[in-house]
């Protein structure tokens, strides 16, 4: 088909019923709109799904936060004299471990937390599970190297795929966490005999150890993006199939109708004009300006017969 | 074909994905510990650039995230054995011995480690009046924590009966020896398959049981899954495994020589055990070892 044939078909060329011109020139343009929507709300989901998961990213670590609060505030001063005995290391005692544990119980509870992962990667754990990889290592630097740095974003590739994850930075804030992590000979026994004395020792006040990491398979934000937009653009092709049908009704009941009545009378008044009456001729709109004309038309008409009748009378 | 694409893409659709070998958390827990017992610890066995082609080596072979824990403490990996917190795990004899047991209930599928005819001793100083483990009558000993064969549960056996002053723990046998070098214990536990050490000292008692070699171990929910793809793909690139490791593609632990072991870790596990720096009665059922 060739640019002025379909420029026709859209602007309508008289080839086609009006009724079939409109709903032509209406798919098109809906069809055009939806898809001009469609990529432009694709950006604008893509958008909000990330703000969304970092949103919550953001809630998981400020949750892990407080817990960590209250393992350092209410739980360790309780557990790590039990540390200090002659019984085995308790684990409970420790923010990031109480942090973690919290965060997997919370992952078994809500499904929807399962796709999330959080880690408290550390340069130089005591447990070597949160040794630092790496990419975590290169994030840990990032907030050494600038530590007014709150929170970093972004997207990692591994062999299970693409992920996106938010970071910020643990500092250590309290004197008391030295106790554990400054030298081996001011640790707890229980402890050494737990992890050994070759790693988590020499952290330093107000030194960023670590980093807590949430990371989401970008999946995860895919699937958020698609569903969002497949749920709009249901809704956006709804609402014009709906605005297309009272178009073609309000069409039908204003213009073709009273067309179509019109015309069927006017066919009856250039045979017998004197039987037709254009009613429509008192309405204010277009039609009744038609219908006026179609009257003044058979009026012309009538008179033009009965002059024509009177000059074949003898 | 579009269509198809998108209603494809819009399933998720993603061939193999039925294949990952995760746990039942769905990640892919595993704990690292070096397969010699009380000799170096976990850190100093494996590099971090080993760690980390460990882990992306197994992530590869299970599709399935990976969280690796490498541990220093045979006691703690012993906990977390037994709470199942593992669903796959590099260990030592002691380990793979518990692991098996009825209690934790992992399968051993690959052997680890090197033959060094591991055997449990216990050492006195050469200068000590101890000539007989009965001599050892409210003595202060030296062992490797909790899960150890040669450290724990083998000089734990031996010693049944007796009533000791002291019970202390070190890492490992370097710090044992150390210990007895201070006369902060009378005597410790020792394996014959370290070098000989520096300090002068006697053989009271050497065990007459030879160690198997440690093994990898799967959960019982691994092993109900389809695991043998991924233990192909581990032996295809044994290469890439830590060289401490020992991994041994496709042989498959010594299951006899283990099965005495066993018996002998269940029957001490079933005892009231000792603490760190306190007196204790080495006391309980014995199994016919």
């Amino acid at each position: 088909m060739k640019v002025p044939q379909i420029l026709g078909l859209l602007s309508g060329d008289g080839s086609r019923p009006l009724r079939q011109q409109l709903a032509i020139t209406l798919a098109v343009v809906f069809t055009a709109s939806i898809l001009v929507a469609v990529l432009l709300l694709d950006q604008l989901f893509a958008w909000q799904a990330r703000g969304l998961i970092d949103q919550r990213s953001g809630f998981f670590m400020d949750s892990m936060l407080a817990v960590r609060e209250y393992t350092s505030k209410d739980v360790n001063p309780i557990v790590a004299p039990l540390n200090e005995g002659p019984g085995v290391f308790r684990p409970e005692a420790v923010p990031s471990y109480s942090a973690t544990s919290v965060f997997e119980y919370l992952k078994q509870a809500k499904p929807d937390y399962k796709q999330y992962s959080y880690r408290e990667a550390a340069l130089n754990p005591t447990n070597l599970k949160d040794k630092a990889d790496t990419f975590e290592t290169s994030i840990i630097q990032s907030f050494r190297e600038a530590p007014s740095t709150g929170s970093l974003t972004g997207e990692k590739v591994t062999p299970l795929g693409r992920f996106h994850y938010v970071a910020r930075p643990i500092k250590i804030s309290k004197d008391s966490c030295l106790v554990c992590h400054s030298t081996p000979e001011r640790a707890p026994r229980s402890q050494l005999l737990a992890y050994g004395d070759s790693n988590g020792y020499g952290w330093q006040l107000n030194e960023v150890v670590g980093a807590q990491i949430v990371t989401v398979p970008q999946d995860a934000v895919l699937k958020a993006k698609r569903q969002s937009l497949l749920t709009t653009a249901l809704l956006l092709a709804l609402v014009f199939v709906v605005v297309g049908l009272a178009a073609n009704s309000v069409l039908n009941r204003l213009i073709l109708r009273p067309m179509r009545q019109i015309s069927q009378k006017a066919e009856e008044a250039s045979v017998t004009p004197a039987s037709v009456s254009f009613d429509e001729k008192s309405r204010a709109d277009e039609i009744g300006l038609l219908a006026r004309s179609f009257e003044r038309m058979k009026q012309s008409l009538a008179i033009s017969m009965q002059m024509l009748k009177d000059r074949q009378k003898p | 074909m579009i269509l198809l694409a998108l209603v494809l893409g819009a399933c998720g659709f993603s061939p193999g994905s039925s294949s990952a070998l995760c746990g039942p958390t769905g990640v892919l827990r595993v704990g690292l510990l070096a397969p010699s017992e009380g000799s170096t610890s976990t850190a100093q066995s494996f590099s971090d650039a080993e760690l980390q082609a460990l882990k992306s080596l197994l992530l590869q072979a299970s599709r399935c995230d990976v969280v690796l824990e490498p541990l220093n403490s045979v006691d703690r990996a012993r906990t977390s054995l037994s709470e199942r917190r593992w669903d796959l795990a590099f260990l030592p004899p002691g380990l793979t011995a518990y692991a098996m047991g009825s209690s934790a209930g992992y399968t051993s599928v690959r052997s680890l480690g090197s033959s060094r005819r591991s055997r449990s001793a216990i050492l006195v100083r050469e200068s000590s009046h101890y000539h007989s483990l009965q001599d050892l009558q409210q003595a202060r000993i030296g062992l490797l924590p909790r899960g150890s064969l040669t450290g724990f549960y083998l000089p734990l056996y031996n010693l049944h009966g007796l009533n000791l002053a002291r019970v202390s723990y070190a890492l490992n046998h370097a710090a044992l020896l150390a210990m007895l070098d201070h006369a902060e214990v009378e005597a410790i536990a020792w394996d014959e398959a370290l070098p000989p050490p520096s300090l002068a000292v006697r053989r009271l008692h050497v065990d007459a049981h030879v160690l198997p070699l440690g093994a990898m171990v799967l959960s019982g929910s691994l092993t109900s899954s389809d695991y043998i793809a991924f233990l192909r793909a581990l032996d295809a690139n044994a290469a890439q495994m830590p060289t401490g490791l020992g991994y041994a593609a496709g042989v498959l632990p010594e299951q006899q020589a283990i099965q005495p072991l066993k018996a002998i870790v269940e029957s001490v596990e079933a005892w009231q055990l000792p603490l760190d720096g306190q007196p204790y009665r080495v006391y309980g059922a014995k199994a016919a070892g």
